[in-house]
């Protein structure tokens, strides 16, 4: 089988949410010798951004998504396992602290996010909702994050935001973090106007854009 | 220099776009709705309808003589006391709608807005009806949102789907769904019967779907049960957002699965249940423009008032139909969605 076979079969598993039909074809990847980490991040990752930006769009619904997630990080288990078996060490992206703003119960996105950035090698910590700016940085100390990850559903708990980067900014520690900002009200101006670092509009782009954060 | 046109976008953020921006962004926005709602698109004549209304001069737009259309509100008696800090009761409330505002109907509700906690006062809010029902001459609707969030633990007795999800326990997210849903319909059927008795013209049940599809499905099926117990009573049934979230994926109303139904597919659920005015939900997108935002709007709504054969009313409200994401929306984007969607896509009110 082609390495462009297991590739499709991959990106099926993942529409598909099919434990294993994916893992037959990261074990077939192993079996003729090509790259796990290429084969995850070109077939498994690309096909589960799919499945986000269908999910976006109300064509597969939640449990698939997780269901899907689920079976993604069963595939980098297995790629993990493999790659320790030759050896080396499989790398750990980064960390990323995610949280609903203080005053804002939403957190139904952003449990989405965190569920889809995990399955990109990148360790999520979720703090849930209606965390204060306060108590983010104080864990993203705690976890040496990379990343940290703001969502506000309302245009009254947006400014949560602005106060993350200015507390950042005031303890000296505005450097040590990329931030991302998302949510309905939130906007690349947005981001722009309070210095964040990215701005996502969904889940899909959110991956790509925490991916670029980390040079990947 | 190429001529720019005042705008906004969907942040409320005042910019400036050429002709030929705001031209793409309507074609963009259409065909986008008509992608994802699998709809036609507009007609070359309604964008350039549209691309008028947008650009039009005048800081407000209006309709023309004869268009006007009737108004339906939700979270009624919060929006003067609450939202404006205007210190006066609900029965005042009530009256300055009907009398200063000249509104066509209004809402009472309470500033829980939720079925659920209205259980315990309801006859604070039966006595709140009746009294507004001797005094006032409009339509009183009582309203409140199905949420579906309050039944999970510790608020209520199920299990936290929410939670249950992203840890792959998604027959036991789909279980506890399916019993909030239960749950749902008789505290709705409940205090919605006591307001009916005391006096109320119809029942609001807004931001449908709020908490997903079994949001939906409760809202239907306690809406049958009620338009079956009343069926002189009008029911409202308002929209959370443009298509239903499937965080179950697998409820069904009437044979048809409800997780990803568009506008157009909702009403159609809606009118069988019984609902007699549907308002349809278009979620406003922050980063594009108004022309992006409301072509995309007038797309879902021409189909849905084209399939429908009860009254829709769109949420024109902060953040849906167009309207930007702001806490106070400014008047000339609300004009232009208003006059967009009431001439271009046909809907019977707003």
């Amino acid at each position: 089988m082609s390495k462009e076979d297991i590739i499709r079969d991959a990106i099926e598993s993942m529409h598909k949410g099919n434990e294993k039909l994916a893992i037959e074809a990261m074990e077939r990847a192993i079996a003729e010798g090509l790259d796990p980490v290429e084969i995850l991040a070109d077939g498994f990752s690309a096909g589960i951004r799919e499945v986000g930006d269908l999910f976006s769009r109300g064509t597969v619904f939640l449990p698939q998504l997780m269901m899907t997630a689920d079976v993604m990080q069963k595939v980098s288990a297995l790629v993990d396992k493999e790659i320790a078996s030759r050896g080396l060490t499989a790398e750990k992206k980064g960390v990323m602290v995610i949280a609903t703003v203080q005053a804002d119960v939403h957190d139904i996105g952003k449990g989405i996010v965190a569920s889809l950035v995990k399955t990109q090698g990148i360790e999520v910590i979720d703090l849930g909702r209606d965390v204060p700016v306060e108590t983010i940085i104080e864990r993203a100390e705690e976890h040496k994050a990379d990343i940290i990850g703001t969502s506000a559903l309302l245009t009254t708990t947006l400014n949560e935001q602005k106060k993350l980067e200015e507390m950042l900014k005031s303890e000296g520690l505005r450097d040590k973090y990329k931030t991302m900002v998302g949510g309905a009200p939130a906007t690349q101006r947005w981001a722009d106007r309070i210095g964040a670092d990215a701005y996502a509009e969904d889940a899909g782009e959110a991956v790509v854009k925490a991916l670029a954060l980390l040079g990947h | 220099m190429t001529k720019k046109y005042l705008t906004r976008y969907g942040d409320n953020y005042v910019g400036e776009l050429t002709e030929a921006e705001i031209r793409q962004d309507i074609e963009d926005g259409t065909l986008d709705a008509a992608d994802r709602g699998q709809i036609p698109a507009m007609s070359q004549d309604e964008m350039d309808y549209l691309y008028e209304i947008i650009t039009s001069p005048q800081k407000i737009v209006s309709v023309e003589p004869g268009k006007e259309v009737v108004v339906s509100f939700d979270a009624g008696t919060l929006k003067l006391p609450t939202r404006n800090g205007i210190p006066m009761d609900r029965l005042q409330a009530v009256i300055t709608q009907e009398r200063a505002l000249a509104s066509d109907s209004t809402e009472l509700c309470h500033v829980d807005y939720s079925y659920k906690p209205i259980k315990p006062i309801i006859s604070e809010e039966r006595q709140a009806m009746e009294q507004i029902q001797l005094m006032t001459t409009i339509p009183v609707l009582y309203g409140a949102m199905p949420n579906l969030g309050l039944y999970t633990k510790p608020d209520g007795p199920c299990d936290n789907w929410a939670e249950l999800l992203p840890a792959g326990k998604i027959t036991e997210a789909m279980e506890a769904q399916e019993e909030a849903v239960e749950h749902a319909i008789k505290d709705i059927v409940f205090v919605a019967s006591s307001m009916i008795e005391s006096g109320a013209d119809g029942i609001n049940l807004d931001t449908v779907g709020a908490s997903g599809d079994a949001d939906v499905k409760a809202s239907l099926e306690a809406v049958r049960i009620l338009s079956k117990k009343y069926p002189t009573t009008g029911f409202e049934v308002g929209m959370a957002g443009e298509f239903n979230l499937g965080m179950h994926g697998e409820l069904t109303f009437d044979g048809e699965v409800l997780a990803g139904m568009y506008p157009h597919k909702q009403v159609l659920m809606a009118q069988q249940a019984g609902v007699g005015i549907f308002g349809m939900a278009v979620n406003t997108n922050s980063s594009q423009s108004l022309a992006w935002n409301l072509a995309r709007v007038v797309t879902f709504a021409k189909e849905t008032a084209k399939v429908a054969t009860i009254p829709v009313h769109a949420n024109v409200g902060m953040g849906v139909g167009g309207i930007p994401l702001s806490i106070i929306p400014a008047a000339d984007a609300v004009s232009r969605v208003d006059k967009a969607l009431v001439e271009i896509a046909g809907l019977d009110g707003l």
